[in-house]
């Protein structure tokens, strides 16, 4: 949904950009006494700036409320695990303390690495990225996340960890609510 | 106060804008390779992959940094006699540097990216050697030593002409009432890239070292967060202060081809004050999925990200607006780039912002996202300010004229850049990782798209750069860099 958001958003507001400029350079064209055109400008700004300051409030205030960081968080959107799971990065492998899950599960991953800083990228079985956190020696960061779609899920390492990086890849499955079907 | 630029001064200026230039079309070459390899219209080995990955990143924000300097420079010249000698020891650190860094990837097969991730240069020395980690390692530490002691020389010289680096930031008009107008744009930019990238460069230093000693004795060990910390204080601020170097050229030509003055009114002045402190806390973004930092510093990183952008939409990109608006300006091929890069600031700031919000980071960090929005900033924003200046360098030391192959080349250069930073915010968009050099079959596309594109902005980057050859020619010939100049 977020990445949908953010392409649409960057769309819109570059388009709203690019007529700006395209305004300016017709205009160039034309002469115009600057302290007039000042005046003028400087007046628009003050609306252009509020106008901003109000978009970028209205985006804090929708975000903040959704940090994917703690387990106050998470169990406020009722993510209450049901199942931890250790996982631990090295080159270029993800050791797992568990591989398969159901739908429904609540999972709190608790990622660290045991060699250099990796990235915990989970992937839906779209190839979506759904969650992701830093991998890193020394710390653990948790990461929580609910299985709503059976699949083939896979965890790519997204923070680059040298040659093998691109291989660092994890399959998972979820199976449907209620275990594997026999079909 | 308007002085001329010392001739030797003008001669390191060339030597910075010739070595930028034929670096930044070796670099772009190298992205291409990248792009055509994932999208398998080439096949080389992963390990050639990451060196050349190395080597753009390093290279790419090692030459803005360089062509942004030898715009400060040009400017500040103007405002503040300067030694030659402090530019010209900065160019051999550089150069030196950037050897060091060429030996520790394709002699050493360094390959563990420019941002040289702790503790992952120790972990690659005991698989391949520390040659590679060493040579790198010191080669950045010696670079970074050469621009801090340009900083520090430019900071005495601010201080002994305004009497501080507060003053050259407007503090006596922002917090003392003092009326009237701040220094020069070209001062107050300078003012705030010595604070902020002194900073980044301490920090760089102290990580560098800290590397460096890893690897020697692996049991001094540093914090891998704080090591974190450190790297990205460095590196992002070090990149994001090449656009407030180059920029710099956008005040100075913009006012003088519409005969407008762009003075540092209160405005102007908050804004780089803004600017100063924001590009020093904003690094926190990069670290939005490391949970282990505390929230209220990532939620920071959010908040000053997003009111970073206001400086540069609200003013600087604005003022720019404002200035050529019915201004009867004459187009040429500095003033179109100069316009056209504020157009690719304020562009790659969207995105960039867009992905400081720490809901979207958590599904497109380290994704094609991030380098979408940093080659639109970089490419489509410093970059043609950097070309921007060559041309109007000849144009003002010698007589280069404006063709009709320039505005081509312009054309060419934008619509292709679009082409290549559209293909990777798409790929973004569809979670493709960036920093892998294989892809999957539903990434290939847009990699394609990316690397067809780079062979045309390759083209346009040849053109531009034989067209600056071709024009040093005349350079000397014309008058000394300010006509009315009391020193020329």
């Amino acid at each position: 949904m977020y990445q949908v958001i953010a392409m649409y958003a960057t769309v819109f507001f570059v388009f709203l950009l690019a007529l700006a400029f395209a305004f300016v350079y017709g205009e160039s064209k034309r002469s115009g006494e600057y302290s007039a055109i000042q005046e003028r400008g400087y007046k628009i700004r003050k609306f252009y700036f509020l106008g901003l300051i109000a978009i970028m409030a209205f985006a804090t205030i929708m975000t903040l409320g959704r940090l994917p960081y703690d387990r106050n968080q998470a169990e406020a959107e009722g993510i209450i695990e049901t199942k931890v799971v250790k996982v631990t990065g090295i080159q270029y492998a993800w050791e797992m303390s568990e591989e398969r899950f159901e739908v429904g599960d609540k999972v709190q991953f608790d990622v660290t690495a045991s060699d250099v800083t990796h990235g915990f990228g989970l992937y839906n079985e779209k190839m979506e990225l759904v969650a992701q956190t830093q991998a890193m020696p020394e710390y653990t960061n948790t990461v929580y996340y609910t299985f709503e779609e059976p699949g083939t899920y896979q965890i790519l390492c997204l923070e680059y960890c040298s040659t093998g990086h691109h291989v660092m890849v994890k399959e998972i499955v979820v199976e449907p609510e209620g275990g594997a079907s026999d079909e | 106060m308007n002085e001329a630029i010392h001739p030797l001064a003008r001669k390191a200026v060339i030597w910075h804008l010739a070595v930028t230039a034929l670096v930044i079309i070796l670099m772009m070459i190298f992205g291409v390779i990248m792009l055509m390899n994932q999208g398998e219209m080439i096949s080389i080995t992963p390990q050639w992959f990451y060196k050349i990955m190395t080597a753009h990143g390093t290279g790419m924000v090692g030459i803005a940094a360089l062509g942004g300097t030898a715009i400060l420079w040009y400017f500040l010249s103007k405002y503040v006699k300067l030694n030659p000698a402090i530019l010209i020891v900065n160019f051999v650190l550089f150069l030196s540097g950037v050897t060091m860094v060429l030996i520790s990837i394709f002699v050493f097969d360094f390959s563990d990216g420019w941002t040289f991730l702790y503790p992952l240069p120790a972990q690659s020395a005991k698989m391949y050697g520390a040659a590679g980690a060493v040579f790198f390692l010191s080669g950045m530490l010696i670079l970074g030593i050469g621009f801090l002691l340009l900083y520090m020389y430019l900071a005495a010289r601010l201080t002994a002409v305004y009497g501080g680096l507060g003053k050259a930031l407007g503090w006596d008009i922002i917090f003392r009432g003092k009326k009237g107008y701040g220094p020069p744009a070209a001062v107050v930019a300078t003012a705030m890239v010595i604070i902020t990238n002194s900073t980044a460069l301490l920090a760089g230093a102290t990580v560098l070292a800290a590397s460096l000693v890893n690897i020697i004795n692996p049991a001094i060990t540093i914090d891998p967060l704080l090591a974190k910390h450190l790297t990205y204080a460095f590196g992002h601020i070090f990149a994001n202060c090449t656009i407030y170097m180059a920029v710099i050229a956008v005040y100075e030509v913009l006012s003088e081809y519409t005969k407008r003055p762009w003075k540092a009114n209160k405005v102007f002045l908050i804004a780089w004050n803004c600017s100063t402190l924001f590009t020093l806390m904003i690094y926190t973004h990069h670290l939005l999925m490391d949970f282990a930092v505390p929230k209220w510093m990532l939620i920071i990183g959010q908040v000053f990200s997003y009111a970073n952008g206001l400086p540069v939409m609200v003013v600087t990109a604005y003022g720019a607006l404002m200035i050529v608006y019915r201004s009867r300006m004459k187009w040429d091929f500095a003033s179109s780039l100069f316009f056209l890069s504020m157009f690719g600031w304020v562009a790659g700031a969207i995105p960039a912002i867009i992905d400081a919000t720490i809901v979207v980071n958590h599904v497109m960090h380290n994704t094609k996202w991030v380098p979408g929005h940093f080659h639109t900033y970089m490419g489509m924003g410093v970059v043609a300010m950097i070309i921007g200046f060559m041309y109007y360098f000849n144009k003002t030391e010698g007589n280069q004229q404006h063709r009709g192959i320039d505005t081509f080349t312009i054309a060419l250069y934008f619509a292709f850049f679009t082409g290549l930073v559209g293909s990777f915010l798409y790929a973004g968009g569809i979670s493709a990782p960036r920093r892998w050099a294989e892809h999957l079959p539903q990434w290939v596309l847009s990699d394609q798209v990316g690397a067809v594109s780079g062979i045309f902005i390759v083209l346009a980057a040849i053109i531009f750069t034989a067209r600056f050859f071709a024009g040093l020619r005349s350079v000397g010939t014309n008058v000394p860099y300010n006509k009315n100049s009391a020193a020329g």
